[in-house]
């Protein structure tokens, strides 16, 4: 193990309250106190692991630092995936920190310190709903929530997706609610606070599970943090400071009935910090010796206000290591690095300390798969669990990644070196704007800014734009990424896939075309780098002439960025000389201009998740390079490991996949389906209208164009099964849009309307056919509670449940409260549960199908209606005798309609009234079984 | 978290005569359109003494403000010598820039500013009515403070509870620590000017 103080980690000596490794390793965050203000500083990690970056004055240390916090810092978190940081304080807030991508460096304005902050970082959220100081935040598994605990005696949880969305706020605790810990499982929250009590709360239904106090009885509520911590394998939780026959203690719980009969003892005053490594670990097999099959363990650090740390092995009684006067004051966090070898501690005195850990101490840390292995053997493959697995393709993503920031500081010191030309005062800003410097607008800014008088006689200043944000990027690509995403409409509902999404929508936005060159094009007879130069150079030329033409408007755009200016598209062609002749017009081309629907904007690049097992992702790159003049588009899928990529000659408006085709809809309005290998199927299909949404299904294609045209076609037998159909017949008479859209794994197409209707075109009737309204009164009034067995009562899962969504279980609700008389309220469920079963069968959906056929029979069983049950199982069961004139189909989609029967059958016998009904048709089954 | 956030300001013409008008470059970065426009002031502290003196010498709107950087120059005119008390005109006062947007300031930046006579002869023998004509002002701009409040973006000017939101005593600036190595280049800073501050 080796020590290390790095004393440059220092907030001016003030009181360092938390510390925290960024996921990536490349950085770390404190938070503490500042001059008047918290403070939270990103430093360099690389100084702190090699004392060669460490004296090169090249490599900077500090980062950044934000002084935003009006009062003390008391926590600091990265999320998971390393986008955001999380800080809380004293002044009751909570603030969300992301990185802005375009700015270079510069200094806080009015701050004392001149040092330059090298990244910058930007708060994007803050969070104001605690009415004391906030002592600890925690992001959870997969960044679905981020939860905060305060003096305030609360525990907010925070929508991560959708700041500043309160998911839930914990009551509960009596006293200050001083730590908080993920179960890495994603079940449950634990919290421990002033009032002797550690608390376990559910994420399900954000209840209190367990509430143990018998170890804190004899607490004081001394400690300025109780930073409590689970295990890597969720089997323990480990509590900051609880007492054991009057010693401090850190006490441990197992999650298997919440047993407290274990603790790690030996420190003098209270435990302020528990931290586990993330990693699980096995032991070392040495050279020589015989590989004995031992149990993985976990490590486990402790910090206490008596200034030591101690690290322990869960497969030792004593701790592995144990690191007396420290610091000159107490701990307050602890931290490790991703690989579970290093760690920081930071002290109360204003310092840190590094340790450095060998695999030989530590033990060999399983990998991501390992210990996967491990979670799904504890808690069976629970959804969090194989979202895991689905995050170890992260790891691959990081070199990448790592890459991309390895270019960047180049970038950034020629944006130093050109900075400092500029006056030492002013931060060092290097935007050239439209060619001209900001030096030359600066210059004439009084004489050429905008100024006006206000109706009641003030000056009205427009102010220069500089630079633009790139804020608004990310919306805009996840909603695409959902719109083609809408297979999923029933697996989006669940949030941690939703994380996923953004993830990779997040990706996608940084690695901007210039930096990631297609070295994978076969095809390009261009060096790579060749064209990667054209393209950087073009648009300086493009900019300088709008320059010329309009001098006032003075706005720098991030380069790649869809040009949506006019005067922006006039310049286009100059440098690149193949016109688009394609630009969508939605509209101009379609024969029937009355309907529209949205059609998708061409992105520069994007990236999008189809399927879930296995996943699937297609990368789409609009304008990767320029070969002979010509722009090419790039589609990558990737599924399973495995790769393939193709090129097309037009920009990709919208691309989709099922687990047998991927289809890809250009701007020249062009549809291409591919293998799920990438072989082209089909020679591109020419579209009447621009795309508005694209769907594939197995071997299904459907697309609905601009023009309110749908088309279905099955590229396995290469035929249409849906030909143009226009939506106009669900469309007319309101004002209602497209608002969802999907096709089912029978290729049966459905679209969803923005007054609550759904429809789906039946292909074999040629007819639009309603199977949802949200408004519909029997939705709402149909009660069949009794009807579900235990195992019906989780619901159905296909095509008309994704479509229905929540209203049946609103329903179920709702039926509750309504006080229709019986004989109204039976009539109405009658109809329901027949128009669902007519649904799940114009949807081909057989599962569902069956489901509502029990469900239905049940129904009319219990409630006695004969006549319709005498004809379902007459419908089922058929002539019994063979006769050529019969047209009696023996299957419906694609169970034999006896089998139905026999399935059917014991529900008729659980009303004695259908005795006769029962035996008559028990008796015709044999027969025919018997022939 | 505020949606504006000062960049820099950078003081143009400077130093300057007294009668010069001021002018202050600003930039701004904002993290997502603003539906209202911002408010700037340039308030010039006549007297130490007392707050009857402030003089607002001009207030623009600013806008419309789209997400992104931004700049602008502030200019406004010299104060008016008749309401400066004769005993404040010569030495350190104070000039603040103020930012309010729905009526509810949330940036104050306060430059230290030395009024001193050019001329040897009459900064050895000042006469009793200050000479405004023979007056070289000059702001410290390389120590700019800056005070910023927490305000409710969404809503109109109402007042949130939390005691940070309240507004400021307009004299809130801290006086300027003046580390050995980087003393500001007016000369000596009367002690009395700090009362004010």
């Amino acid at each position: 193990m080796k020590l290390l103080k790095p004393s440059w980690v220092s907030q001016n000596g003030k009181p360092i309250f938390s510390v925290d490794i960024h996921p990536d390793g490349t950085k770390f965050a404190t938070g503490g106190q500042g001059e008047d203000s918290g403070k939270v500083v990103i430093w360099n990690m690389a100084p702190v692991l090699r004392e060669e970056d460490e004296k090169n004055e090249n490599v900077p240390k500090m980062l950044c630092q934000m002084d935003n916090h009006l009062a003390c810092v008391n926590c600091v978190r990265w999320s998971n995936n390393g986008l955001y940081l999380a800080s809380g304080g004293d002044d009751k807030l909570v603030m969300v920190w992301k990185k802005a991508a375009f700015i270079g460096p510069s200094t806080v304005f009015g701050s004392s310190s001149k040092l330059a902050n090298v990244e910058q970082w930007r708060c994007v959220t803050i969070l104001r709903n605690h009415t004391g100081d906030v002592m600890d935040v925690a992001w959870s598994p997969h960044d679905v929530w981020l939860a905060s605990c305060s003096v305030d005696n609360t525990i907010v949880i925070w929508n991560a997706r959708k700041f500043p969305e309160i998911v839930t706020t914990l009551k509960g605790h009596t006293g200050l609610v001083k730590g908080l810990t993920w179960d890495p499982v994603g079940k449950y929250i634990a919290s421990q606070a002033d009032d002797h009590s550690l608390k376990v709360w559910r994420t399900m239904d954000w209840q209190l599970d367990t509430n143990i106090t018998k170890p804190f009885s004899e607490c004081g509520g001394t400690t300025h943090v109780l930073r409590l911590s689970w295990s890597p394998d969720g089997q323990y939780l480990v509590s900051a400071h609880a007492m054991n026959n009057s010693g401090p203690t850190a006490q441990i719980i197992e999650r298997d009935g919440w047993k407290t009969n274990m603790d790690f003892v030996g420190h003098r005053k209270a435990v302020t910090v528990v931290k586990f490594n993330p990693k699980i670990f096995k032991k070392k097999q040495r050279n020589g010796s015989a590989p004995k099959p031992s149990c993985p363990y976990c490590c486990c650090a402790v910090g206490s206000k008596d200034r030591s740390l101690s690290v322990w092995l869960t497969s030792l009684k004593r701790p592995l290591v144990v690191i007396h006067d420290l610091f000159d004051k107490s701990i307050m966090d602890i931290t490790w690095t991703l690989n579970g070898l290093g760690m920081l501690v930071c002290s109360m005195d204003g310092t840190v300390a590094f340790l450095d850990f060998s695999q030989d101490e530590l033990g060999d840390p399983l990998n991501e798969e390992e210990k996967n292995t491990i979670h799904q053997n504890i808690y069976g493959k629970s959804l969090a669990i194989t979202m895991e697995t689905q995050l170890s393709s992260t790891i691959i993503e990081n070199p990448e990644m790592l890459k991309y920031q390895q270019e960047r500081p180049g970038a950034q010191t020629t944006s130093r070196v050109q900075g400092a030309g500029l006056e030492n005062q002013t931060p060092k800003l290097t935007n050239v704007v439209n060619g001209e410097s900001l030096e030359d607008i600066r210059k004439n800014l009084l004489k050429k800014q905008v100024e006006t008088r206000t109706a009641d006689g003030r000056r009205r200043i427009t102010p220069l734009c500089i630079a633009q944000l790139d804020t608004g990027g990310t919306p805009a690509l996840n909603s695409v990424g959902q719109k083609s995403n809408l297979l999923l409409t029933a697996a989006s509902k669940i949030e941690p896939m939703k994380a996923l999404d953004s993830r990779f929508t997040e990706r996608s936005k940084a690695t901007p075309g210039v930096t990631s060159a297609p070295v994978n094009l076969g095809i390009s007879p261009l060096d790579s780098s060749d064209s990667e130069d054209k393209v950087q150079k073009a648009p300086p030329l493009a900019k300088r002439k709008t320059d010329m033409e309009a001098a006032e408007v003075v706005e720098k755009r991030k380069k790649g960025r869809p040009r949506k200016d006019a005067k922006m598209m006039m310049a286009v062609p100059q440098a690149y000389p193949q016109v688009q002749d394609g630009s969508p017009k939605p509209g101009q081309t379609s024969p029937t201009i009355s309907l529209k629907l949205h059609a998708p904007a061409i992105q520069k690049s994007f990236t999008i998740q189809v399927g879930t097992d296995p996943v699937m992702y297609l990368e789409v790159e609009n304008d990767a390079s320029v070969v002979a003049g010509a722009r090419i588009s790039q589609l990558r899928c990737s599924r399973d490991g495995r790769e393939w990529d193709t090129v097309l000659p037009s920009r990709i408006a919208t691309a989709t996949g099922s687990s047998d085709v991927v289809a890809v809809a250009c701007e020249d309005r062009t549809l291409s389906v591919f293998s799920a290998c990438g072989r082209r199927l089909l020679p591109s299909i020419m579209l009447p209208a621009p795309i508005s949404t694209l769907h594939c299904s197995a071997f299904f294609v459907m697309a609905l164009t601009a023009s309110a045209t749908l088309s279905v076609w099955d590229v396995q037998k290469q035929v249409a099964l849906v030909k143009n159909e226009s939506l106009h017949s669900i469309l007319s008479g309101s004002d209602a849009t497209v608002s969802h859209s999907m096709l089912t794994d029978q290729g049966v197409p459905v679209v969803g309307l923005s007054n609550g209707k759904s429809f789906c075109f039946s292909s074999a009737m040629e007819t639009w056919n309603l199977i949802v309204d949200k408004q519909d009164a029997l939705v709402q009034c149909a009660d069949f509670r009794n009807c579900l067995s235990s195992q019906d009562a989780l619901g159905s899962t296909g095509p008309l449940a994704a479509t229905q969504g929540r209203t049946l279980s609103a329903s179920r609700l709702a039926s509750r409260l309504s006080s229709a008389p019986h004989h109204l309220q039976q009539g109405m469920t009658l109809a329901f549960l027949e128009q669902q079963l007519s649904s799940a069968l114009v949807l081909r959906s057989t599962a569902e199908y069956r489901h509502w056929l029990l469900i239905y029979t049940r129904f009319i069983v219990n409630e006695g209606y004969e006549q319709r049950l005498r004809e379902l199982c007459k419908d089922l069961l058929g002539p019994v005798h063979k006769s050529s004139s019969s047209s009696w189909e023996p299957t419906v989609l694609g169970l034999r309609k006896r089998d139905v029967l026999a399935e059917v059958l014991p529900v008729i016998g659980q009303n004695l009234r259908f005795q006769r009904l029962f035996t008559e048709y028990q008796d015709q089954l044999e027969i025919v079984r018997l022939k | 978290m505020a949606k504006v956030q000062v960049l820099n300001v950078a003081v143009l013409d400077n130093p300057s005569p007294f009668g010069n008008p001021f002018q202050f470059e600003i930039t701004f970065e904002c993290m997502e359109d603003l539906p209202e426009d911002l408010e700037w002031k340039i308030i010039y502290v006549g007297s130490a003494e007392s707050e009857e003196y402030d003089q607002t010498l001009d207030s623009v709107l600013v806008g419309p403000v789209p997400a992104g950087r931004h700049m602008f120059v502030f200019q406004a005119d010299a104060p008016n010598t008749a309401l400066i008390p004769e005993s404040d005109a010569v030495g350190v006062t104070v000039v603040l820039i103020t930012c309010t947007y729905r009526g509810q300031e949330f940036i104050r930046i306060g430059y230290y500013v030395n009024n001193e006579y050019t001329d040897a002869e009459l900064r050895e023998n000042p006469p009793l009515k200050p000479d405004y004509g023979q007056l070289q002002r000059n702001i410290l701009a390389s120590n700019p403070r800056v005070t910023r409040f927490h305000i409710n973006w969404e809503g109109c000017s109402e007042k949130m509870e939390d005691s940070e939101n309240v507004d400021p005593a307009p004299n809130a600036m801290l006086p300027p620590s003046c580390p050995p190595g980087k003393a500001p280049p007016l000369g000596l800073m009367p002690d009395n000017s700090m009362d004010c501050l």
